[in-house]
């Protein structure tokens, strides 16, 4: 039997989004699955550890239209200290727009590090609006994604799937204003304080 | 708005001598340490970072460009890691708040000027890495409010060079 490694790429990882999809991922799994925060100062533990599993699952958010920069890292530091048996690595992205696709770039860097350093790639779920999906009732379509993403790892039935809110541009510009309004004022902050053309003054 | 500049960011040290409109940074010379996402120069302080590093010196240079010329090492076809930090850290210039642009959702700018940029990528890059930068770029455009912009392939020998001729360009 396989054991599955999570690897969370976020860089605010104990409070993630990535860490709410992961845990969803463990509780549908039915491989073993051990779960890491990348930090800055576990690169080489996660290394060494990483040989000890079938797959790898790189759970992550599109940060500037790609990787962030704590995943990068490590993936930098992987290609240098890479294990003797190389996992097969599947990728759970989320962006915050609607748009799933904009995760494209994300797993197309994804690839070339596959590519280069010879892992296989497996399954990949991009999820758009993934910021605020979770807090919808649209959290259901999430865990039956999740779902079948843990089904097609586990099998080594590797596949593409995506996910976004079933609602129009429109809608989700209006929903998406709500959520960053109560966001700000669970800071007591406004949304005029919010909407400051201002920079640093 | 006070008056236009024009602002290279570069993850190296370059013997290079724009004009005096003209900003040299280079980055790694700077202490910028990574965004932890927190949205808080979106939604506690906003239009300020809450890490009071470099990086608050830089992205409010960003935004008052006109032109700008951004010069990095890439990495799996993406930017490497000193220019992807920074660029990173520079979400304070925008809104938490969502538009359409060209039919795709991103974020409302706040006061940032509409920028002409010129991107130089150097080092080793595969064609595969090339078009995967490229499109990266195109991405980067709707979100830091590219009007127009220019890519350049270079080798790190070539560097100093190539930059210094696009620099003349924007001196004519
Ligand atoms: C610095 C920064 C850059 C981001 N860049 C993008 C982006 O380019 N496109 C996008 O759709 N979302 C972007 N996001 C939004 C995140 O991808 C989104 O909030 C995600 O849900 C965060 O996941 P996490 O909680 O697992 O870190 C960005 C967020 C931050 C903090």
């Amino acid at each position: 039997m396989g054991k599955v490694m999570i690897l969370n790429g976020s860089p605010r990882a104990p409070k993630s989004n990535s860490k709410i999809y992961s845990d969803i991922f463990r509780k549908y799994c039915k491989l073993d699955t051990e779960y890491f925060n990348i930090s800055k100062t576990n690169h080489i533990e996660l290394c060494k550890k990483i040989g000890e599993f079938s797959d790898v699952l790189v759970v992550f958010p599109l940060y500037a239209d790609s990787l962030p920069v704590t995943l990068l890292n490590f993936l930098k530091n992987l290609e240098l200290n890479p294990p003797e048996k190389k996992p097969v690595i599947s990728l759970l992205v989320n962006c915050g727009f609607i748009e799933y696709q904009q995760n494209d770039i994300a797993v197309k860097m994804m690839e070339q590090f596959c590519k280069k350093n010879e892992y296989k790639m497996g399954s990949v779920l991009k999820i758009g609006s993934g910021e605020a999906i979770l807090t919808t009732f649209f959290n259901v379509l999430v865990k039956m994604k999740i779902r079948r993403l843990a089904y097609s790892v586990a099998n080594k039935k590797y596949k593409t799937f995506t996910l976004t809110m079933p609602l129009s541009k429109r809608s989700f510009i209006k929903a998406s204003t709500k959520y960053w309004d109560n966001y700000g004022k669970n800071n007591g902050v406004t949304h005029e304080e919010m909407d400051t053309m201002n920079i640093e003054s | 708005m006070s008056e236009k500049m024009k602002l290279i960011l570069s993850d190296t040290n370059l013997n290079i001598k724009p004009q005096n409109d003209t900003t040299f940074i280079d980055l790694s010379s700077l202490k910028i340490t990574n965004c932890v996402g927190c949205f808080g120069c979106w939604t506690k302080t906003p239009g300020k970072c809450v890490i009071r590093d470099d990086a608050v010196k830089v992205y409010p240079l960003i935004a008052k460009s006109d032109r700008v010329m951004y010069i990095s090492r890439t990495k799996y076809g993406g930017y490497d890691t000193v220019m992807k930090t920074m660029l990173e850290r520079a979400i304070p210039i925008q809104k938490a708040f969502i538009r359409l642009v060209n039919g795709e959702t991103h974020h409302v700018q706040r006061d940032v000027l509409p920028k002409s940029a010129t991107i130089i990528a150097y080092g080793e890059i595969s064609d595969e890495e090339k078009e995967i930068f490229k499109d990266l770029i195109l991405r980067n455009a709707y979100n830091m409010n590219f009007t127009d912009y220019n890519i350049i392939f270079t080798s790190e020998e070539m560097l100093e060079e190539t930059v210094r001729g696009e620099v003349l360009k924007w001196e004519k």
